[in-house]
């Protein structure tokens, strides 16, 4: 059984192509990670997987239900939850109130309490700024309270786009951990270019590059770190 | 003594009248982004509503407040679904509603004029009676717009800071794409602000309907008061904006007794200008 099923999709801004033909599967019990190079079109495929964007082509399917083209409030609600590349949340409401107000869907309503609670030792940086505004916060923290949120959204599927995007490395191995925490009770699917944090928090990986899925790397085929760097460079592996 | 007493006492009128406007202004601005030229109209349009239900109904002031307040409502969710949801998106769209929402207030105050004339009409007050505060004299139904506006506002404070819909509204305003993947549905949202918005304004214009003459243009001047107000304010909270009618308020109520009504308007735009070229972002906004 299958929980995410992306299948033939495509699509872009206006004119402009950024994904042709990208098909995945998620099986139920695994993460799935994808890297490569930028502007290669991963936050495109994962805007497109949540419904902020609408792809031209393909079809999603979350939990054997067709969610292509729903709304972005609908999808959530179903249980898949995106936590967008660099998200600013908002600035002038602190933490406690985010992570409050992120238990928005009547699903996530039930039991929020013990959620926050969970968060709050998830990540106890958090807990030590309940009242800080979140325009105030370092990029780490904010990070931390982008993926609080979505834990709060009571997720069946969390979909992160690089999580430890400008951050030190000792902040990088913290939320590597915490990933790996999340990851026990959450399948997770994760775009990163820290390719060692996707071998660490996810099972199968994959390479995206001009929109399309080029190589998968799992347990059985792992390349060595030059071959993923050449990959990345867009030598021949 | 008792002319500032009395002065003082007119000020806090005023300022309690714009705070209301004021925030259904700023409401709307700080969840859509979209300045409501109509808020005028509509408060006018509420007092109409209420003066027909009340006097040519024959069915008294609280059917027609709340008649006039759920008129506005529904007018309010029709112009964001007509004159502003088509536009959402665009690069432009505050210029954009600049005009639909100008559009929508000559709309109103041309259909007001053809439904009920130009003859002047009155509601009439919430409470008969006049109360004097040592000397200063002023009726009991500006005393009850001096005590409701400061309950209103609380109220509206707390829901938009307590409530899950109501920190859903200033999330929207703050970061629409993060909002909507909280499941937050951002249309239904705007159409929330936009009805809110437009019953403050319905709200405002029944109160005002029973100090000043009901007339198609009845919005207009307060409006540009309010718009002050807003600005003055710097275009954000809810506390900044009280404090901005304050000080409009009381400073209306002073030059006019000093200057005259005729200089008041003249004197208060100097000094808005004055504040924006000292503190761009308004009186309290964030620099
Ligand atoms: N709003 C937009 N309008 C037009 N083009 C866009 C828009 N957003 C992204 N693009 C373009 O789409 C392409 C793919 O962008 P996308 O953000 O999906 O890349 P990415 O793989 O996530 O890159 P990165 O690793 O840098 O985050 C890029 O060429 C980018 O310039
Ligand atoms: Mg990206």
């Amino acid at each position: 059984m299958s929980i995410l099923r992306i299948e033939g999709i495509g699509g872009g801004y206006g004119s402009v192509t950024v994904l042709r033909d990208i098909t995945l599967t998620l099986e139920t019990g695994e993460n799935l990670g994808l890297f490569g190079p930028n502007g290669h079109g991963k936050t495109t495929l994962l805007r497109m997987t949540s419904g902020l964007m609408r792809p031209s082509s393909g079809t999603i399917q979350f939990d054997g239900r067709d969610i292509t083209g729903a709304s972005p409030s609908k999808i959530v609600t179903s249980g898949l939850v995106h936590t967008q590349q660099g998200n600013t949340l908002f600035g002038d409401m602190g933490v406690a109130e985010t992570l409050e107000m992120a238990a928005f869907t009547k699903r996530a309503r039930a039991g929020a309490t013990a959620r926050l609670e969970k968060v709050y030792a998830l990540f106890p940086r958090l807990a030590e700024r309940r009242k800080q505004k979140t325009r105030t916060l370092s990029g780490g923290e904010r990070q931390m309270l982008s993926i609080g949120s979505a834990l709060m959204c009571a997720p069946r599927l969390l979909v992160l786009d690089e999580p430890t995007l400008g951050l030190s490395p000792r902040l990088k191995e913290e939320l590597t951990e915490a990933l790996i925490e999340i990851s026990n009770s959450v399948p997770l699917m994760v775009v990163e270019q820290d390719v060692e944090l996707l071998l660490a928090v996810t099972d199968r990986q994959v390479l995206v590059e001009h929109g399309e899925i080029v190589r998968e790397i799992t347990a059985t085929n792992t390349p060595d770190h030059a071959e993923i760097v050449a990959m990345y460079f867009g030598a021949q592996a | 003594m008792e002319t500032l007493l009395a002065t003082f006492v007119s000020g806090l009128v005023l300022a309690a009248l714009y705070a209301l406007m004021a925030s259904g202004l700023s409401l709307i601005w700080t969840t859509i982004g979209v300045f409501n030229f109509a808020h005028g109209a509509l408060m006018m349009v509420g007092a109409f509503v209420a003066w027909t239900v009340s006097e040519v109904g024959g069915f008294g002031l609280w059917p027609g407040l709340i008649a006039g307040v759920a008129t506005t409502t529904v007018l309010g969710v029709i112009i964001e679904y007509l004159l502003i949801r088509p536009f959402y998106g665009q690069r432009n769209m505050v210029l954009i509603t600049v005009m639909t929402t100008l559009a929508a207030m000559i709309i109103l105050e041309k259909s007001a004029q053809i439904i009920w004339g130009a003859r002047l009409k009155q509601l009439p007050r919430m409470i008969e009676g006049d109360i004097s505060i040592s000397g200063a004299v002023i009726s009991a139904h500006e005393a009850l717009i001096v005590v409701l506006a400061p309950l209103i506002l609380i109220a509206l404070w707390q829901f938009t800071n307590r409530t899950p819909v109501g920190r859903s509204l200033r999330a929207v305003g703050q970061n629409q794409e993060a909002a909507a993947l909280l499941g937050i549905n951002v249309p239904l949202t705007f159409a929330l602000a936009f009805g809110l918005g437009a019953a403050l304004a319905g709200l405002t214009g029944v109160l005002l309907g029973g100090i000043r003459f009901i007339t198609p243009s009845l919005g207009s001047e307060p409006l540009i008061k309010a718009m002050i107000v807003v600005i003055f304010g710097g275009l954000g909270s809810l506390g900044a904006t009280v404090g901005a009618a304050l000080v409009i308020g009381m400073a209306e109520a002073f030059l006019v007794l000093t200057l005259g009504l005729y200089w008041t308007p003249f004197a208060i735009f100097l000094g808005l200008i004055a504040v924006l070229v000292l503190r761009p972002n308004g009186l309290f906004g964030r620099s």
